[in-house]
């Protein structure tokens, strides 16, 4: 392992210079950046104890071999403190899995953010919001950490806007797009347990996906009354057979839910038993193509294939009613959300 | 502030060799293997595509593959096999 810093170099008279050198060299999102300076990528480094050389992870049909050091770099550059290092470093771990498949989210018209979701010890350690305002401004470790990844995305994996991330519309999460789950006030078992860690890891769940879709409903004091409303609204998806779904459930619907006794799994299959739309129905909006046939007014197609694709995380404000629900990004053939343990230290 | 450096925050791809066999001056009597990507109506197209290329261009027969998904490479089966039992392949996006 070498500990030589390998990146090239560029002499700059101050922090103003520096900035506009980030700018001109097109390696920002099109915020200002933290000059990424020797001693605050190394900071980074030693924080997870890796060597600059070592490949963290490697994208594969872009043939890029993503190394700590250039992780390090854009963290630092993101707004990042070392302590966020690991989470970075266990995200574009995660968005590297083949299950992930990432260019077809990186690259897609269908314009998919990074959805991260961190779970465990970590989340509260370093204040990632999972209250008020959940997907807004604010926090720094939400802000920095999902930034950080798309920067990655953008210097090291090549995927810049209008060349080879070609989203039609995408969206504001393309900047930053992560949330923790509400494990403090939260009735259920916290997502990354569902999903194979123990309770007591730190994880992130990435996930190819659109923007948040908010639902209301003031009126309910049933978890059916509450998961009816949005399950009315997320029945009629924007493109036709995603992977995965995310509901976020925010306080006082995570209250209500919770109070009828029931749990994740109820959660789930109620949603997947309730958002499935008549092929009649995808035809006449044109979302499934073909002529409709009698039986397609009878004949059914779930929102995902199976009720483990929803995902449900405990998050938001504790007043309001207000929950949210987020579509994936394309099919489960192409994308699938991926949890990955948090390594505080590497070896 | 006195002076000081930054770092590169990009890469360079890995450069991989990449040559194309030449043209065939004609497609006249030759096999040709279509690739499909999955999306809706490229199997339609293709299709259609195959039959130009038989009936305007003399081309013998056409044979199709489906990719696991639009987001990746053809994978090795297609290849191999379309390396033994094709002269020339179309493949693009359909969308």
């Amino acid at each position: 392992m070498t500990t030589r810093i390998s990146s090239q170099r560029y002499a700059v008279e101050d922090f103003h210079e520096a900035l506009e050198l980030c700018y001109s060299k097109g390696w920002t999102d099109g915020l200002p950046v933290v000059p990424p300076t020797e001693p605050a990528v190394r900071a980074m480094l030693e924080a997870v104890g890796l060597g600059p050389d070592v490949q963290v992870a490697f994208i594969t049909n872009r043939q890029v071999a993503i190394s700590a050091e250039k992780v390090a770099i854009n963290a630092v550059m993101a707004g990042c403190r070392p302590e966020h290092m690991p989470v970075v470093l266990a995200a574009v771990e995660g968005i590297s899995d083949p299950r992930w498949g990432y260019h077809g989210p990186a690259t897609s018209t269908g314009g998919a953010g990074v959805l991260m979701i961190v779970n465990g010890p970590i989340a509260r350690r370093l204040d990632f919001n999972c209250g008020d305002n959940l997907f807004g401004p604010g926090w720094r470790s939400n802000a920095t950490v999902g930034r950080a990844v798309r920067l990655v995305m953008r210097n090291v994996i090549g995927t810049i806007p209008g060349r080879l991330d070609r989203g039609t519309v995408g969206h504001p999460g393309k900047y930053t797009y992560v949330i923790a789950e509400n494990e403090a006030e939260s009735p259920w078992t916290p997502l990354h347990a569902e999903r194979g860690c123990r309770p007591e890891d730190s994880a992130v769940t990435v996930m190819a996906a659109l923007g948040p879709h908010q639902f209301y409903n003031q009126l309910s004091g049933t978890a059916a009354g509450v998961l009816g409303t949005m399950c009315d609204t997320m029945r009629n998806p924007g493109m036709v057979g995603q992977p995965n779904y995310c509901v976020v459930l925010a306080g006082e619907h995570m209250r209500t839910i919770a109070a009828d006794g029931w749990s994740k799994s109820d959660i789930r299959k109620y949603i997947f038993e309730n958002t499935t739309s008549t092929i009649a129905h995808l035809k006449r909006t044109a979302r499934v193509p073909g002529a409709i046939k009698a039986e397609d007014e009878t004949a059914t197609r779930p929102l995902v294939l199976t009720p483990d694709d929803i995902l449900v995380v405990a998050a938001g404000g504790r007043a309001g009613s207000f929950s949210c629900y987020i579509p994936g990004w394309a099919s489960r053939t192409t994308s699938q959300a991926v949890t990955t343990v948090i390594k505080e230290r590497r070896p | 502030m006195a002076g000081f450096e930054i770092l590169d925050p990009t890469v360079e791809p890995r450069r991989q060799p990449l040559t194309y066999v030449p043209r065939p001056d004609s497609l006249k009597g030759k096999r040709i293997g279509l690739v499909e990507n999955t999306k809706y109506n490229s199997d339609k197209l293709l299709v259609r595509i195959g039959d130009i290329l038989k009936q305007e261009y003399g081309a013998a027969e056409t044979r199709m593959w489906r990719k696991h998904n639009s987001g990746v490479p053809a994978h090795a089966e297609i290849i191999e096999e379309a390396k033994r039992t094709v002269d020339v392949v179309v493949a693009g996006i359909g969308d």
